[in-house]
């Protein structure tokens, strides 16, 4: 177990800035997820600190110590790759030994770690079976107790979930979660599935091009998204933007947009009322937007909005509502499944003041995260 | 319309099957008569005119206790395994760290590399044969083991390389970083991870070796000519000059084939084994 500090770490592949500048300090023992994009550079990151990449500029200090120059055999972590990367001419055990044996451990302790990591990871009885003959998700375990048994300081997962069906997932989430609970050992994994992120890490790193775009809980990334990208990214269906100007009307700050003026809560008045006349971006999650007739009372601080249905998509518990406003601005919310909405009906909505997040159109930060 | 198409379709079907019939007739049909040959009575190849059957009259194996009642004989098979085993091992021995580097390293001038290893096998043994012997004359390697087993290597290792070469680019990078990860030197990686799992495609390599040196004549007849040491193909050879009755040219050839038959069979085993399945999703 151990901390990780990331001082300004940089990589440059070609012409292309693979990742830049970036900093982050990932407590001992943290669950923190690399989320992003394919090609944001998450998975380059972990392979830098694996050792398997080099690292141009800045610094990598793990448990007080600098990794930058330590070749990747001598650092204390273990890792799972994507492919799980079982070794195909080994048994199961055999696999789980593999870095214990080349670490010259007793073979007591050996055989009492298989042991243990067979346990935790219900792996019992598939000691001498060869990976062809392992599912998926026997897989994916059988990488995970190669990776644990080595005691590692740092824990890096690569996507390992993403071979796995989505009812296997979520499984094998849940065990993540309770591994990690177990063990304790400071966990990075890397993903671009972003329920992944949100139900089993303590903190979000959100990557966008080889940036970090913001590092915080899954409810402060979900809540106060720090750029738009950020916002985009995270939540689904995905987060509705609108141009608009910081306005003060009557009682009210808002931004005037296409759809109409959108109110802010109270509590941001002050605040916004400095910024009258800034153009900003809105965005607001189909989440935090209500269909008016089956909400039931009206907030002070929500924006009654007209728009005219256009197409229903059924998500299952819930359904998708796509409308646009009168000069053809578009507005994605959610509907329970049992309102009846046909297309081409005009409709009111109601949207929830808290959760309108305004971002610069210029720098794409959110202007009330500082 | 969908008649006509149908009737083309099954003419075609039964063009591709006749013409698979004949090419496999073509092949089976000589090893059938060498075989046939191998066993038959004397009576039933010196048939006075009459046509030879299909099947010996009295088949025997008389041939083949003849052979092995001469003691040249033994010596002869002795010396082929001698050469074809240790052109296997020099082979390896230099073919394989060659097939590892060229097939995991990125080496500067690889594609010339190979492309001068394959250009070796392009000239026609026959045109190589004079330049590889002089030399080994100059080294006073004729009618050693040593200088035919130095001319089979340098034949077979091209192939050794080429072969092992793909055996080692085949097992996916992940296994040797996760290796690495995981504590293990450039020497555990190798041999714990890459080299048992390049394992098959190397029997193969070793394989191909083997035979290639146990039924190659050219340079055999060329470093050896019809001295002390001689191997089987020089034995055929020399047999034939004295016209022997073809039952005991046969049986020699079958013994040389028994290899190549029994070994290709092993071969195909190990080319279909998909051992690598399993490791990467």
């Amino acid at each position: 177990m151990a901390e990780v500090l990331l001082k300004a770490i940089s990589k440059r592949l070609g012409s292309n800035q693979v990742i830049d500048s970036l900093s982050l300090d990932i407590k001992n023992g943290e669950f923190v997820t690399l989320l992003g994009p394919s090609g944001c550079g998450k998975t380059t990151l972990l392979r830098m600190i694996a050792g398997l990449e080099a690292i141009d500029k800045g610094d990598l200090v793990v448990g007080g110590r600098r990794y930058n120059d330590i070749p990747s055999q001598h650092r204390k972590l273990a890792m799972v790759f994507q492919s799980y990367a079982l070794f195909p001419h080994m048994t199961v055990a055999q696999n789980i030994r593999f870095g214990l044996t080349i670490n010259k451990t007793p073979a007591e302790t050996i055989s009492r770690k298989l042991a243990w990591a067979l346990d935790l990871l219900r792996l019992a009885g598939l000691d001498d079976r060869m990976p062809r003959h392992l599912s998926g998700g026997q897989r994916q375990r059988v990488a995970l107790a190669r990776a644990l048994v080595l005691d590692p300081e740092v824990l890096l997962l690569d996507e390992p979930l993403s071979n796995l069906d989505a009812a296997l997932r979520e499984t094998a989430m849940e065990e993540l979660k309770r591994i990690h609970h177990q063990v304790g050992t400071t966990i990075l994994y890397v993903t671009h599935n972003q329920v992944e992120a949100m139900t089993m890490s303590e903190r979000i790193a959100i990557l966008n091009a080889g940036r970090l775009e913001q590092f915080d809980t899954p409810r402060v990334v979900y809540d106060a998204p720090a750029t738009r990208f950020a916002a985009s990214f995270i939540g689904s269906p995905a987060m509705n933007f609108l141009d608009g100007t910081i306005e003060v009307r009557e009682e009210d700050a808002g931004v005037d947009t296409a759809l109409g003026f959108i109110k802010l809560d109270k509590d941001r008045f002050g605040r916004a009322q400095q910024m009258t006349g800034r153009k900003v971006t809105v965005g607001i999650r189909p989440q935090n937007i209500a269909y008016a007739e089956h909400h039931e009372s009206k907030r002070y601080s929500d924006t009654t909005l007209r728009v005219s249905v256009e197409l229903v998509e059924t998500l299952g518990d819930r359904s998708l509502v796509v409308s646009r406003g009168e000069n053809g601005a578009v507005l994605r919310f959610l509907i329970t499944r049992d309102i009846e909405i046909e297309p081409q009906e005009m409709i009111e909505v109601f949207l929830d003041g808290r959760r309108v997040h305004l971002f610069d159109p210029q720098t794409n930060s959110n202007v009330f995260v500082s | 319309m969908r008649i006509g198409s149908f009737a083309a379709e099954s003419t075609k079907k039964a063009l591709w099957a006749a013409s698979i019939v004949i090419a496999v007739l073509f092949i089976v049909a000589p090893l059938y008569l060498l075989f046939k040959y191998a066993i038959s009575d004397s009576a039933s190849i010196n048939t006075g005119g009459a046509p030879i059957p299909l099947w010996p009259f009295h088949p025997t194996f008389r041939s083949f206790t003849y052979l092995f009642s001469d003691s040249q004989f033994y010596g002869v098979i002795f010396n082929s395994l001698i050469i074809a085993s240790c052109t296997v091992g020099m082979s390896m021995l230099l073919g394989v760290p060659a097939a590892y580097v060229l097939g995991r390293f990125r080496v500067p001038g690889r594609r010339a590399l190979l492309l001068g290893l394959i250009s070796v096998r392009l000239f026609p043994d026959i045109a190589s044969v004079i330049p590889i012997t002089e030399f080994l004359i100059k080294l006073r390697l004729q009618n050693t083991y040593t200088g035919v087993i130095f001319a089979h290597t340098l034949l077979a290792l091209p192939y050794v390389i080429f072969i092992g070469m793909s055996a080692f680019e085949s097992i996916p990078g992940d296994l040797e970083q996760q290796a690495r990860v995981m504590g293990a030197g450039g020497f555990s990686i190798f041999f714990r991870v890459l080299f048992p799992l390049a394992l098959p495609g190397l029997a193969a390599a070793a394989i191909y070796t083997f035979l290639l040196s146990w039924d190659e004549f050219i340079f055999a007849y060329f470093i050896l000519g019809l001295g002390k040491i001689s191997t089987l193909t020089l034995f055929l050879k020399q047999k034939l000059a004295y016209a022997p009755p073809q039952n005991l040219l046969a049986a020699i050839s079958v013994l040389l084939s028994l290899p190549v038959i029994v070994f290709s069979l092993l071969l195909q085993k190990y080319m279909t084994a998909g051992i690598t399945a399993g490791s990467v999703k």
